[in-house]
């Protein structure tokens, strides 16, 4: 039993001790600090590739945008060439032909790790890896280039064989365009894409396989010191934990699904905020014409006048998806509502008939096991089958899906995929007739389409913009023509983030695939 | 006791090589280039080419085979095609997360599925009996995916006593602990509903023998007659069964850990079928082909330890 003057104490003793976390839970610095460590939920099981020339899933892609620069950058939250601004490059000058061009470096920019400053002869490395087979995958994309050279440390200048559509967008901050350090690269040799060395904002720190990529913050970031200290990006593949995980607040961004069910029950969610954004992956018909039956146009059209494009959509979600009008997707450069088949199932069926399958037929298609492709070709399957087209599906394991179609086993190749926003990537990359699988240049020509070659390559070497432009748009008309693809919706990046998150920009589009996190992102 | 193991070892070792010799032949018939899945689909042909040659997949096939068994038999799984990384060191980096979740699945299955075989069994066709049958039937009908979302929905956003995100610090005991909770209790209730069956079943079938009714004429105590004399008598099915479903489970463990966000063989192994990854593949084989033929030893001797015959034979 405690005497009166103890207790006295005691009771002293236990309003100091309340009256002093009082006075911290109110005094304005005990306020919560916003959080400077940013955790992303990926839907991966690892990383693979982390050298930016070699990363190519949009697991890999969305990083090494937070660790790498270009020369030059769309701006953050655009994917339209018409935002392209400096990186690297201070500035930029182009030959009347539009043939050499010259770039001037910005000084004193750091690599990370200390690696260094960046210099014209990281630029020239970087770009001379990119384009070479052996240690990129976008080395088509520099065909065109005949020298890259240093004038002094701070000069670099690109000679190019022939006028290319949008030489900026081969070295923006994408694909190959990215710079990496010399000296790091040729140090790290294969453990360079383990252990990547940029000069983005954040710097690789740590990767504990199968968990997570842990990035730091460039403190000599040349755009100032970034406001986020740490990012986790966490590998978390099941989609329903991933949203579970969300929910209870233990990650700040989560990629998500590309369907309306998600995005409405996201919505709901309390501090939740949906990102639906650029760009949009125009998923397509191609119509293997090296084949019987599709070798004639008239069952080729009738494909096209049974597809119900309106019911796709809505099966998909407003929200996440819209329908396309032409074979490259919408808001690229070039780009022109090229007068797509409307749906009738009678025309159809009497294009059917008039080809000799007054009865219908059947098609053997090869197809991937990934749940929203097959759940879109089954819609799509039944919207054939109303005109008497029978898919046989043979459904693949995804690795195996891409292996057979380049083997081109396949009579209709559904292929969903965004490219650079510039009509040439589409149009040589899926339908010129250089691109047709299994040539020695084959890239992802399906159909064997041929329509449009000659205005393809036009386009490519045309100084006039105007004229270019309209060379792409008769190309489009050509390739509809004809019916090499059938374009089905186009599917835009679904991503969520907690409300407290602030990017620092207006999200519309991102070529990484998933949002920019720059010096400027924090937290409220 | 040494002899023995060492006879049992060297008896895995022609079954090792029939597995590595398995593993390498099915890992390159199954169809996906690994050079398109690291490169991506903007990959030239040439790309590709030099890829292949890269990863020595343009190399004879014989070549190949030779070099990883000799690789294997030296315990060097290599580097992964995708990664670059040691698989050495990405498995190093897992296999105590996968271990903590077979062992902790294990108990839970023997302490709640033995009782509960032996409780159904002493009261059979009773009503106890009827639900131990019907609850185990349960158990084994959930699909661990179905049940571990049900309990993260319960006991991560409901109550909130446990992270959803499941990848613990290894080296902090409590937060091991915490986050092995939820995945054990999902594979180790299923778990225990099968050894409850199995149970059930092998103490029905000695709880009618001579010795059984011989111990209770001498006046030995029936919880004793039960525990002692029946249960051990019971046990070699039982410990068959778990022998068995450790191999299941550490195969099995995969979707658990990719419900509860944890790292593990499993998931590295998804993820290297998916890249086509071959020298990750190969690896990871071989250490789940060691994994299981240490468990069977374990299995073996156990069964020595129960019924001394064995030992003896």
């Amino acid at each position: 039993m405690l005497g009166a003057n103890e207790g006295d104490t005691m009771m002293k003793l236990r309003h100091a001790l309340l009256s002093a976390v009082f006075a911290a839970t109110l005094a304005p610095g005990a306020m919560a600090a916003p959080k400077t460590d940013l955790i992303v939920g990926m839907a991966a099981q690892d990383v693979g590739k982390l050298d930016p020339h070699l990363a190519v899933s949009t697991i890999d892609r969305t990083v090494v945008a937070w660790l790498f620069n270009g020369l030059v950058r769309f701006k953050p939250g655009s994917m339209s060439p018409a935002d392209i601004e400096p990186d690297l490059a201070e500035s930029w000058d182009a030959s009347p032909d539009k043939k050499v061009w010259t770039f001037k470096l910005r000084h004193g920019v750091q690599f990370h790790g200390g690696y260094g400053e960046m210099t014209a002869e990281d630029v020239v490395y970087s770009l001379t890896k990119a384009g070479d087979a052996k240690r990129s995958a976008s080395s088509g994309d520099f065909a065109s280039f005949e020298t890259i050279a240093a004038l002094d440390p701070y000069t670099v200048r690109i000679t190019l064989k022939q006028t290319v559509p949008s030489l900026l967008g081969i070295i923006t901050n994408y694909g190959g365009g990215f710079i990496v350090s010399k000296k790091a690269v040729e140090t790290l040799g294969d453990k360079f894409a383990a252990a990547p060395v940029g000069t983005g904002p954040f710097a690789f720190a740590a990767n504990t396989p199968n968990q997570s990529l842990e990035l730091v913050a460039n403190k000599a970031y040349f755009r100032g010191v970034p406001k986020l200290e740490k990012i986790s990006y966490r590998f978390l593949p099941s989609n329903a934990s991933r949203d579970l995980a969300f929910q209870n607040g233990e990650l700040d961004l989560e990629f998500g699904n590309q369907d309306q069910t998600w995005v409405d029950r996201m919505k709901k969610q309390r501090g939740a905020v949906v990102d639906v954004f650029e760009p949009g992956e125009e998923a397509i018909l191609h119509l293997n014409q090296a084949q019987k039956p599709l070798d004639d146009l008239r069952v080729r059209q009738a494909i096209a006048h049974a597809i119900n494009r309106p019911e796709i959509l809505k099966f998909q979600g407003a929200d996440v998806s819209r329908t396309p009008g032409s074979v490259i997707p919408i808001g690229n450069l070039g780009y022109i509502d090229a007068g797509l088949p409307q749906y009738d199932v009678a025309k159809a069926k009497a294009l059917l008939a008039e080809a000799g399958y007054k009865d219908g037929l059947t098609l053997k298609v090869v197809h991937t096991q990934l749940p929203n492709m097959l759940a879109q070709m089954q819609v799509v399957q039944a919207q054939l089958k109303r005109a008497g087209i029978t898919l046989d599906l043979q459904v693949v394991e995804h690795a195996t899906f891409h292996q057979m179609i380049r083997q081109d086993l396949s009579a209709i190749v559904f292929y969903s995929a965004a490219r650079f926003p510039v009509a040439d990537v589409y149009l040589s990359q899926f339908y010129h007739s250089r691109s047709t699988v299994k040539t020695p240049t084959a890239v992802a020509n399906f159909s064997h389409c041929s329509a449009a070659d000659s205005e393809i390559d036009a386009a490519r070497t045309e100084p006039d913009s105007a004229r270019q432009i309209a060379l792409w748009q008769t190309a489009q008309k050509k390739i509809v023509a004809q019916m090499c693809a059938v374009p089905l919706i186009e599917t835009l990046q679904a991503w969520v983030h907690t409300d407290s998150l602030v990017y620092g920009y207006d999200l519309k589009g991102s070529l990484s695939l998933g949002p920019l996190i720059t010096e400027q992102t924090h937290f409220k | 006791m040494i002899v023995y193991i060492a006879r049992r070892l060297l008896a895995a070792l022609p079954t090792l090589w029939a597995v590595l010799t398995l593993v390498f032949v099915l890992v390159r018939i199954v169809p996906g280039d690994p050079a398109i899945a690291i490169l991506g689909d903007r990959a030239t042909p040439a790309a590709v080419a030099a890829l292949q040659a890269k990863l020595g997949l343009d190399r004879p096939i014989w070549a190949q085979y030779v070099d990883f068994m000799a690789q294997s038999a030296q315990g060097d799984f290599g580097t992964s095609m995708v990664t670059n990384r040691p698989i050495l060191a990405d498995v190093s980096a897992v296999i105590p997360h996968t271990i903590d979740l077979t062992i902790a699945a294990m108990l839970i299955g023997i302490i709640v599925g033995v009782p509960a075989g032996v409780w159904a069994a002493l009261h059979r066709n009773r009503w106890i009996d009827v639900l131990a049958r019907l609850v185990s039937l349960v158990g084994l009908s959930f699909p661990v995916f179905v049940s571990g979302i049900f309990l993260l929905l319960a006991f991560a956003l409901h109550w909130r006593i446990f992270p959803v995100i499941g990848n613990a610090n290894l080296s902090d005991p409590g937060d091991r602990l915490l986050k092995l909770v939820l995945p054990a209790a999902t594979l180790g209730l299923v778990m225990a509903a099968y050894i409850t069956r199995v149970t059930r079943s092998a103490m029905l079938g000695v709880l009618g023998e001579d010795y059984m009714r011989t111990a209770r004429a001498k006046g030995v105590p029936w919880r004793r007659v039960v525990w002692r004399h029946g249960l051990r008598n019971a046990g070699m099915p039982v410990v068959t069964v778990v022998g068995l479903y450790v191999g299941i489970l550490i195969g099995n463990s995969v979707l658990t850990e990719i419900v509860f966000n944890r790292p593990g063989l499993g998931k590295i192994i998804v993820g290297a079928l998916n890249q086509r990854d071959y020298t990750m593949l190969q690896g990871l084989m071989v250490i789940y082909c060691f994994l299981i033929v240490v468990v069977n030893l374990i299995t073996d001797l156990t069964y020595g330890f129960i019924d001394p015959r064995v030992k003896q034979a």
